[in-house]
């Protein structure tokens, strides 16, 4: 146990929050975007999953990473038009739609993959590098932590205050929010109801298929089939968890990440407690967190509400 | 623009219609996934029939496949009719698994009948646990249902894990810690089989006891209209006079346990060793199989009977077709989009609007 | 007001499922008139003018404004057509401010927010009108006047030389009515031209001109001072109708002086921080009609909450026959005899899917009468269903249809005969009329005044003043979650429960 609190420890504990961060947080914030705008889209673990895929195929075959991560985004897309479909055209019931989507897509993930590799090895491709920031990535112990990241890190991170700026200070982000709170006054001002619960839902898919894209490009080589364990659902609890705010929801993922960053530790140094724990430790942490936060105040009074005219 | 109405008369031919058609189109796309994938599909189809029914072996391994799927396909029947969305059919077999392999060390030596009937029991009590537990999340902290099942599938998994690989259920030997599973159970403690198969065994019995019970839970009883209500508008069910909380306890206790009976009798009827390979995704194909069953007691029991079909006939059709196993949950995936779509269809139609509306 | 045709409807005929909603409406507007739209409900007129604001497609005849033909695909077109309309029930953000409740969607070219221009833009209209708001303030701490004058300052921003208002002062008080059609007239001058909903003699009267729509069509268009009350009624129903005058006096029910039910000090503060019943305190006798008078939003709703058990006070007490209650669940009350006719019927007292014999058992699914030994009695409920059915005259086709294909007053019917048949002690009916066409109307009051001479202690709650008059013994006026003063129906008069309604406790001479 003593070896969790050395120096060097604790600096590539803490700089692993941030990479484990990012996944999350590009799903969560892109998911924020669309619960503002009253969808609970509860696909993105599928999202992901299918962002995290394809990237990987196209890491594979093209051998750019540039092009793996747009096609991550891509893939995010697609999910985000059937679901779109299926939530804002076809009314269906918002959890219906995303179970389904989830349920559908771990099938046929699993089965395109085995099917790729056939019966041999899983072809690996090279993971994404650092970006190091020059003269701020040399401040001892904090330039290891903050600024030794991959760009897409940082990317995550400027996306908070982006969304922030969106939905506060444009007519589009007040658009938005009228969605979530109520619809029927944008409509009766002659507004499209569907077309922005489109937009609203493609932004969150984009960004979610964008953090599946990291999750595979940046920790390892390869896709695995439980590549994303509940980490879509991580993203979810974070909006919650931080009362629909950007600020909050940024938080909450910080503290999952850290968690999950021990969790990777634990495993690697062999200590005496059994790792199964803090694999956990998200997940638990999530339903703590969720009972301290009984009064949801801040939910969009019409989140999950299917519009009717 | 199109949207949905609400079909004013709806009459059984044309449901009937939607989900042969659901079927038939589901079907044909798993002929067009298996001809872009080069596998010949008139051999795949072929093993698929030999390896899910042309023999009583096969059926019976067919049946013995579907009983889990049965059990939890009707827990997430019991909960979805009321619009409880309890994801949380994968935990609660975890969780039953764990039990009643806990109740067969505890309770070794006890008379064969006994012993079977407290293993059982425990069974349907750890997965009953589990759905307490979400009940509770929710009744006193408001927390989402979907949530909190999901999160704690994710604990069981890890707690099982812990259990068999490196804790005190571990098995004895390298290849236990290797695959992560306990000793292999005693002689006394498996399931009996039945009609000397040495396949289907008394959980296959179980299943249907609990489509009976779900059946007449769900239409005959007043629980049942509680249930019903519940999914329909609660609120006007919390208003005069019922109380939501305690109903929505019981349902998830009752969902839970059944959930719990799937765990007991995959690891005590069919695997007889408890290991997390054998019980993952049982849940989930579970829901799919409720949802494809139109979240009827009866439906489950034919969903899941083909879903185990499915199943038994992926074993053959991987040898002699050379199908990827993991075509089946592809399949499981695709049946249930279309069924979905025939759901919504029955009971909808498209309208096209001119211009806007 | 001039003779120039602004907005002219030309046999506009509108189609709902199984009902015609709008049949060869002939409808004519003239420039800065008042034109009241007069009928009951359900016989177009809201359809009607949301055609006209393009939130529905006609399904035959036309628009014309201005001389020209138009086609609204929304209302955005109406919008930019100078069309606004004012929904009966309110289309605002309980949590945006004032200001992002009016300017939201309204800006196509910058996609920044500027809020200091429409700020000042808002503030001219606003002294105008004599209306004082503060722009910052958030919806849901205005009272229900304000939230109306926000719904009016969203059409004028957009400069709307067209505003339509549906039912305007359904849920003002006497003094905020006066308020408004001070500001309406004031916009009649400016050669705004206004079309209003409304179901009310006393407003009609007030307009330039009148139309009157019955079951779909547009009867006539009279000017007021050429016609009267009497005439206008018998034209909205389409035959002669004795104009309810109040009736003489049966011989009462000798209500003994001890309450069955008092409710002392009731105090409850909402999720907003606001006191939603702040100290109610009244009585309840067998065998009298309670009437409950206020605008919605005035606590009524908490109040009969409390009295069904579907919400626990802060403090104070509802002691039923010596014995107090408050706080316990619906459940405890249902046993007691207590029944409730909700004012949302579909939210609150329906299983909208559930058929009709199953809805009449909502809440009594348990009781020995219609389960035994666990299972439900299928052959008891379809009787007592039947039964009902034939007592009430539920028209619907059998007992085993979804209640939500029933029309209103058919559903309404369904929660009168459970509520009827499970409760022997108090009737508790919030709005029991809204939104039911004359006919049912007549029936429910029939039924409630039965209910009263079978001895039963009623809580009547309405927004119809003269029904209240004519139906209730006693009529106590709620407002600000307060019982402001409590008068004897014979004596009083519509101005006294107007001043009590808006907060005066004592009648000035």
């Amino acid at each position: 146990m003593s070896e969790l609190f050395q120096e060097a420890v604790i600096i590539s504990i803490l700089a692993g929050t941030f990479r484990v961060m990012t996944p999350i947080l590009f799903a969560a914030i892109g998911e924020l975007v669309t619960q503002r705008a009253g969808i609970w889209n509860m696909g993105v673990e599928g999202t992901m999953i299918m962002g995290a895929f394809t990237s990987y195929i196209v890491a594979v075959e093209t051998g750019s990473q540039h092009l793996a991560i747009l096609s991550g985004i891509l893939s995010g897309m697609v999910m985000g038009l059937i679901t779109a479909f299926m939530i804002a055209t076809m009314r269906v019931d918002h959890f219906i739609t995303g179970l389904g989507l989830n349920l559908l897509v771990g099938g046929l993930s699993l089965f395109w993959f085995r099917l790729y590799v056939g019966g041999g090895y899983a072809p690996t491709f090279d993971s994404l590098d650092n970006f190091a920031i020059p003269i701020l990535n040399t401040i001892p112990i904090l330039g290891d932590i903050f600024f030794n990241q991959k760009l897409l890190t940082y990317v995550a991170f400027l996306s908070v205050p982006i969304v922030w700026y969106f939905l506060y200070r444009t007519r589009w982000g007040l658009e938005l929010r009228c969605l979530g709170e109520n619809p029927k006054a944008l409509d009766i001002k002659g507004l499209n109801v569907v077309l922005r619960q489109y937009v609203a839902i493609l932004i969150g898919s984009s960004f979610t298929g964008l953090g599946g894209a990291f999750l595979m490009l940046a920790f390892s080589d390869r896709f695995q089939p439980d590549l994303t364990a509940g980490k879509g659902w991580l993203a979810i609890v974070a909006i919650i968890a931080g009362k629909w705010l950007p600020k909050g929801v940024f938080i909450a993922v910080l503290v999952f990440a850290f968690l999950g960053s021990v969790a990777v530790h634990v495993q690697i140094l062999d200590v005496n407690i059994p790792y199964q724990i803090f694999l956990a430790l998200p997940y638990l942490a999530s339903i703590i967190l969720l009972i301290c936060m009984r009064k949801k105040i801040n939910q969009p009074a019409k989140l999950g509400v299917p519009y009717f005219r | 623009m199109i949207r949905l109405e609400k079909r004013i008369e709806v009459n059984n031919a044309w449901i009937a219609l939607m989900y042969l058609s659901a079927c038939i189109i589901g079907f044909l796309l798993t002929a067009l996934l298996l001809w872009l994938s080069g596998t010949d599909i008139s051999k795949a189809f072929y093993a698929l029939y030999k390896g899910s029914m042309s023999s009583q072996k096969t059926i019976f391994s067919s049946l013995s496949k579907a009983t889990p799927l049965i059990l939890t396909g009707l827990a997430t029947v019991v909960a979805f009719r009321a619009k409880v969305w309890s994801i949380g059919q994968e935990g609660q077999v975890y969780s039953g698994a764990m039990s009643a392999y806990m109740a067969s060390l505890m309770f070794f030596g006890l008379p064969v009948w006994i012993y079977l009937t407290l293993i059982i029991g425990f069974g349907a009590l750890g997965g009953a646990f589990l759905g307490a537990l979400s009940a509770v999340l929710k009744n006193r902290f408001n927390v989402n249902e979907i949530i909190s099942t999901v999160m704690l599938n994710y604990i069981m998994i890890f707690f099982l894990s812990y259990m068999v690989g490196g804790g005190p259920w571990t098995g004895v030997g390298d290849v236990a810690l290797t695959y992560s599973q306990s000793n292999p159970i005693d002689d006394t403690a498996k399931l009996p089989f039945l009609f000397d198969s040495r396949k289907l065994h008394l959980g296959f019995v179980l299943a249907i006891v609990c489509a009976l019970a779900c059946h007449i839970l769900i239409n005959l009883t007043p629980f049942g209209y509680e249930i019903r209500a519940m999914g329909h508008n609660s609120i006007a069910l919390k208003y005069r006079g019922t109380n939501t909380k305690k109903t929505l306890l019981y349902l998830m206790v009752f969902s839970g346990a059944i959930a719990g009976l799937a765990g007991v009798s995959e690891i005590f009827g069919t695997n007889h060793s408890l290991k997390g390979d054998t019980l993952v995704g049982l849940g989930f194909t579970g829901i799919i199989v409720g949802m494809i069953g139109g979240l009827t007691p009866i439906g489950t029991v034919i969903a899941g009977v083909v879903f185990g079909g499915l199943a038994s006939g992926s074993v053959y059709m991987k040898i002699i077709a050379k199908v990827p196993g993991t075509l089946v949950p592809t399949m499981e995936g695709l049946f249930l989009l279309t069924f979905l779509i025939a759901g919504v269809a029955s009971h909808y139609k498209i309208v096209r609007l001119k211009k806007d509306v | 007001m001039s003779q120039f045709t602004l907005l002219k409807t030309k046999q506009l005929t509108k189609y709902f499922p199984g009902v015609v909603a709008n049949e060869n409406v002939d409808f004519v507007l003239n420039e800065g008139e008042v034109h009241c739209l007069f009928g009951e409900n359900g016989a177009g007129k809201s359809t009607l003018c949301s055609c006209i604001f393009g939130y529905y497609k006609p399904d035959s005849g036309s628009i014309e404004l201005k001389g020209k033909s138009v086609k609204f695909r929304s209302p955005g077109d109406a919008i930019k057509n100078g069309i606004g309309m004012v929904h009966q029930h309110f289309v605002l953000v309980d949590d945006f401010t004032v200001l992002e409740n009016i300017i939201v969607g309204t800006n196509t070219e910058q996609w920044k927010l500027d809020l200091e221009k429409s700020e000042n833009e808002l503030r001219a209209i606003c002294l105008e009108y004599e209306i004082d708001l503060k722009f910052n303030s958030l919806v849901r701490d205005l009272s229900v006047g304000e939230q109306q004058w926000v719904e009016i300052l969203k059409s004028l921003y957009l400069d709307a030389e067209i505003l339509i208002l549906d039912e305007p002062t359904a849920v003002l008080t006497p003094e905020e009515s006066k308020k408004l059609f001070k500001i309406i007239h004031k916009m009649s001058n400016n050669g705004i031209s206004i079309i209003l909903i409304s179901h009310k003699i006393s407003e009609v009267m007030q307009a330039d001109r009148v139309s009157v729509m019955s079951k779909g069509k547009l009867i006539n268009t009279v000017f007021p001072k050429n016609t009267s009350p009497q005439e206008l009624t018998n034209m909205m129903v389409g035959r002669e109708v004795k104009l309810r005058v109040k009736e003489s006096k049966y011989s009462k029910v000798s209500s003994s002086s001890k309450p069955l039910l008092s409710v002392k000090n009731l105090k409850y503060m909402n999720k907003y921080k606001k006191f939603a019943l702040d100290n109610v305190n009244f009585e309840l006798h067998s065998g009298e009609i309670l009437g409950l008078a206020g605008v919605s939003g005035n606590g009524q709703k908490e109040l009969f909450d409390a009295l069904s058990g579907n919400l626990v006070p802060d403090s104070g007490a509802i002691i039923y026959d010596g014995t107090e209650i408050q706080g316990k669940s619906s459940r405890h009350y249902m046993d007691l005899g207590i029944g409730l006719i909700p004012d949302d019927r579909y939210r609150e007292g329906l299983i909208g899917d559930f058929s009709i014999s199953e809805n009449v058992i909502l809440g009594w699914q348990r009781h020995q009468k219609y389960s035994k030994n666990f299972f439900l009695n299928h052959k008891n409920i379809n009787k007592f269903t039947e039964y009902l059915i034939k007592e009430f005259n539920i028209i619907a086709p059998n007992a085993s249809v979804p209640v939500n294909y029933l029309s209103g007053g058919n559903a309404q019917k369904v929660i009168l005969a459970r509520e009827f048949s499970h409760s022997n002690k108090i009737l508790l009916a919030n709005q029991p009329t809204r939104g039911l066409d004359l006919g049912v109307i007549e029936y429910v009051y029939e039924q409630i005044k039965l209910k009263r001479e079978e001895g039963f202690a009623i809580l009547l709650a309405s927004e119809e003043l003269e029904d209240l008059l004519n139906m209730c013994d006693r009529i106590a006026v709620i407002s600000d979650g307060e019982i402001k003063g409590t008068v004897d129906a014979q004596s009083t008069s519509i101005q006294e429960i107007g001043m009590l309604m808006a907060g005066h406790a004592e009648v000035s001479a």
